[in-house]
């Protein structure tokens, strides 16, 4: 196994692979490139999925570890990775591969930020689903291998329900895809599925093609304020039984509300955000079956903040608080309540703060934990409340101050179907190259 | 390998009464409603996912191949058995496990047929989303399995958007699970990956599936147009009005003609094509896209645009459109039917040329398809006595799907690929493409008991076929 002390043995090759331009070894730039401490060796900058393709078979050649990396937004999550041969950027991948307004499709370089496709289409009146927190940095295959999604989960899916193609290179540098860019298609294996998620392990992510949807032409947020979250769960349910379909529906605690934007609000309760699409006439009809439990309403340039907020929430909390722990969570609907039962009592015998966010109709949560005085036992309630979740739950940790990583795994639950994917991976990346001891195993 | 063995194993496994071998019990299982067949050896039922790890085992210590069975509804001969190989039917695994109304899941065993589902939990204002034409008796395991779609999907996405989490039986008897009840599940999507994979890498026990809350209003519009053009054009035009419909689906003039001496839809005979429109949602949304979908019909050129009245009209006019294949087998001694999909904006394109292959290969085809998608399911007429024109039925699919590929489309959009597409593969994917395939389908199923030579096309194959008659090549493997 090379070490990040001996970089200088492999870097004329890069040079020959991606061109010297493309090819970082300034220690000053590197630095900044560090994943939980790790600065890597060296970086490249492929321009293309056939340079992508040279690097990981001369890693594979030469037994480098290479971490994928996009717009750096996510690559504090995870455990702490072996050293760190080469870091490669897929951020020159920016291609737009096709786009046919009429189609109601794109296909896009893995390198293209969130916030340029989202922007490319909204311009022919589309909407990209997937919005991730920090558009204008994070990438389109960023987005892909962490699987990360926002508010918009609730109303138009997750990325396994509009990712339509997939273009990569696998750990052991072959060039492969899935699925194609029309929005049915049968043919082969569902690699998209198999890639959503897989947190760089598999392979490296060159391109995709999404399903768009036409972009809502108005909208309306309704704000209901509750006292517990028990209420505001009930509320949810009410929601989720009416006729009601808001494009989001975001619990937001008192912690959290505290951390967004905007005009007068109480910060003392549980509040539950749902954002309505439709003309006059259909916001209207959510006014009444929404009724009394209505609050606020915002539109305009203020619901656009709040909603940009909410996107950003999984970064916003770490920066305010250093010390936080962050996780990602996804439940069965009934699991939601228990859960954040669980999440109070474990806070209030640990002496922690809390702040909650997510797509609570689909069972999305974003848990952070804080300590809240001396006392505080910010491991030991974290570990608590992982063992506490309930059988078909999973959790992932967003982010973990360095000093907790070692009582702290990333990974909650182990998965029921934990021996299969071990087994998949080596068909892929059988020397382990990719993201080595960062993920599950 | 030795069969006579192995069956009285199987007998031990599931009970006597449970498996069949006679020959003439095998002929009923020896096709499904693709164009092929091929005899099974035995054909087990097991009632329980142990039998099911249990009957694997078996099968893969001596070497024979299984394949899994729903109702045998599949288009693409994806649950033919290899010669001699078992069938493991799925008629007594076919009960609701479970309906969760909380959590908004269901979870089934693979033999419940689609269409009870949404029947079972229908009082409670619930309904499970995948409709494929066949609901009436195809089961929720083969749409796994395939991945099926169906008129809905327009809006509410195909099984997979559905499926949440599946136990299955690998090919060395282990029983896993993928997933859960959770919308997604940290980790590989093995899920997501399973859902689709035509029987190749593991066998369904049971599926967890979303169940949706029903609309509180639907409207269903019949647009009768002149010209299969104009109603083509018209598609694209619905969607530019930012309005998703929930079903979107054409008949052409011909075939509609056929649906309507079949089952009196109340088409009318004289139109070049129609487009059946369903909208769902909020009574003031649907009512505002039913006015605005009318508005883009008329302005396409569309003769009438009639909107069903109430739910038996409706159910009348989905009629029409969901026997439309059986209307066709009335008139036609045998049908090819084509799945091949196209990008939404290439749909009057893709029609133009269907005509001109009909010409050019003088065969009737007819067209009904999931418009709003670009599904298209041309139905090629002929007559399995004539071979001369069975093989330009043959020349003449491959053309459409070449067509669908150069245009940025692909050849299957639910029915799967099966046997009948396994040798068009290669004209989608590269050779790299279809090895990293194959390593995964051998992570799970590397000695190929589970539906061998399915989907997949070996390497050896593809340069045999090139030389070789199909026929020939699939008869040496025994399919």
């Amino acid at each position: 196994m090379s070490t990040a002390t001996t970089p200088m043995r492999f870097t004329r090759e890069l040079r020959e692979m991606c061109g010297a331009d493309y090819v970082i070894e300034d220690p000053a730039r590197l630095q900044p490139a560090q994943i939980l401490g790790v600065t890597p060796a060296v970086a490249v900058e492929p321009a293309s999925a056939e340079e992508i393709a040279a690097v990981l078979r001369f890693a594979n050649e030469r037994d480098l570890t290479v971490v994928p990396a996009g717009g750096f937004t996510q690559q504090q999550a995870g455990n702490t990775p072996a050293p760190i041969d080469v870091l490669l950027y897929t951020t020159r991948l920016t291609e737009v591969e096709h786009y046919d307004p009429g189609d109601l499709t794109i296909g896009i370089g893995a390198g293209c930020r969130v916030a340029e496709l989202s922007a490319k289409v909204a311009a022919d009146g589309l909407l990209f689903a997937g919005d991730a927190p920090l558009p204008e940095r994070a990438t389109i295959g960023g987005l892909l291998a962490t699987g990360i999604t926002g508010p918009l989960r609730h109303g138009y899916g997750g990325l396994r329900d509009y990712c339509i193609g997939v273009r990569f290179v696998t750990g052991d540098g072959r060039k492969g895809k899935g699925g194609g860019r029309v929005v049915k298609n049968v043919a082969g294996f569902d690699l998209m599925k198999l890639l959503i998620g897989s947190q760089g392990r598999l392979a490296i992510i060159t391109g995709a093609s999404f399903k768009l949807f036409p972009a809502p032409r108005q909208t309306s947020t309704f704000i209901a304020e509750f006292a517990t979250a028990a209420e505001a769960i009930q509320y949810r349910n009410t929601v989720l039984r009416s006729p009601l379909s808001p494009i989001c529906l975001e619990l937001v605690s008192p912690q959290a509300e505290a951390l967004l934007p905007g005009a007068e609000r109480s910060g003392k309760g549980w509040s539950l955000y749902l954002r309505a699409t439709g003309s006059d006439a259909v916001l209207a009809r959510y006014r009444s079956e929404l009724g009394a439990a209505i609050s606020r309403e915002v539109d305009g340039q203020n619901e656009a903040e709040l909603w940009r907020a909410l996107q950003n929430f999984s970064s916003t909390l770490p920066e305010r608080s250093a010390g936080s722990v962050l996780i990602s969570l996804s439940l069965p609907l009934a699991d939601v309540l228990p859960v954040l039962n669980e999440l109070e009592s474990v806070a209030a015998s640990d002496h922690l703060a809390y702040a909650v966010a997510g797509a609570v109709g689909v069972g999305r949560l974003l848990v952070g934990l804080w300590p809240a005085g001396q006392q505080a036992n910010l491991s030991d309630a974290v570990s608590a409340f992982r063992e506490r979740l309930p059988r078909d739950a999973s959790a992932k940790i967003l982010h973990c101050p360095q000093e907790l990583r070692r009582q702290v795994a990333a990974w909650a639950k182990t998965p029921t179907d934990f021996e299969s994917m071990k087994a998949v991976k080596p068909a892929l990346d059988g020397k382990d190259i990719l993201n080595r001891g960062r993920f599950l195993f | 390998m030795n069969l006579p063995a192995v069956v009285d194993d199987l007998r031990r496994i599931v009970g006597r009464d449970a498996v069949l071998d006679r020959p003439e019990d095998m002929m009923l299982y020896e096709y499904d409603a693709g164009v092929r067949r091929s005899t099974p050896g035995a054909v087990v039922f097991p009632q329980t996912a142990e039998q099911v790890s249990e009957i694997m085992r078996t099968a893969s210590a001596a070497h024979i191949p299984v394949v899994a069975r729903g109702a045998g509804t599949g288009l693409s001969s994806g649950a033919i058995s290899h010669a001699g190989g078992i069938v493991v039917a799925f008629a007594r695994m076919n009960r609701i496990l479970e309906v969760d109304v909380e959590n908004l899941r269901a979870v089934v065993q693979p033999g419940v047929v689609n269409q009870q589902l949404s029947e079972y939990v229908s009082h409670l204002g619930l309904y499970y989303a995948p409709d494929p034409s066949s609901q009436k008796a195809c089961t929720i395991g083969g749409n796994v399995a395939e991945n099926s779609g169906g008129p809905h999907t327009l809006l509410h996405g195909v099984t997979v958007n559905h499926v949440t989490g599946v136990e299955v039986v690998l090919p060395n008897g282990e029983i896993v699970h993928f997933g859960g009840k959770a919308a997604e599940s940290y980790g590989y999507d093995l899920t997501g990956f399973f859902v689709g994979s035509e029987g190749t890498i593991a066998i369904a026990t049971a599926i967890t599936v979303k169940l949706l809350r029903k609309p509180e209003a639907v409207a269903t519009l019949l647009a009768i147009f002149e010209s299969v053009d104009d109603a083509a054009r018209t598609v694209a035009e619905i969607t530019a009005e930012g309005i998703t419909p929930a079903a979107l689906e054409m008949l052409d003039g011909w075939t509609l003609r056929q649906v309507e001496a079949y089952c009196h839809a109340g088409y009318p005979l004289d139109a070049g094509a129609v487009l059946l429109i369903e909208l769902e949602g909020l009574r003031e949304a649907v009512d505002e896209q039913a006015v605005a979908v009318r508005g883009v019909c008329l302005l396409q050129k569309a003769r009438d645009v009639h909107r069903a009245k109430n739910e038996e009209e409706r159910a009348l006019l989905w009629k029409g459109r969901k026997t439309a294949f059986a209307a066709v087998g009335r008139v036609s001694p045998s049908y090819y039917t084509q799945d091949g999909v196209v990008p939404r904006s290439k749909i009057p394109a893709v029609l133009q040329h269907i005509g001109e292959v009909s010409k050019k290969y003088d065969l009737i085809i007819g067209n009904v398809f999931h418009a709003g998608d670009g599904n298209l399911h041309p139905l090629i007429l002929f007559d399995n006595r004539d071979a001369a024109q069975f093989e330009r039925v043959m020349a003449a699919s491959s053309d459409i799907l070449q067509y669908c590929i150069d245009v940025g489309g692909t050849i299957t959009g639910e029915h799967g690929v099966g046997l009948e597409k396994r040798d068009a593969m290669p004209l989608l994917f590269t050779e790299e493409d279809l090895a990293i395939m194959t390593d995964l389908r051998n992570v799970f199923n590397g000695h190929e008991v589970l539906n061998p030579g399915k989907m997949l096309p070996t390497p050896r194959m593809c340069r045999e076929i090139a030389g070789r008659s199909r026929n020939a090549v699939l008869a040496q493997e025994g399919l």
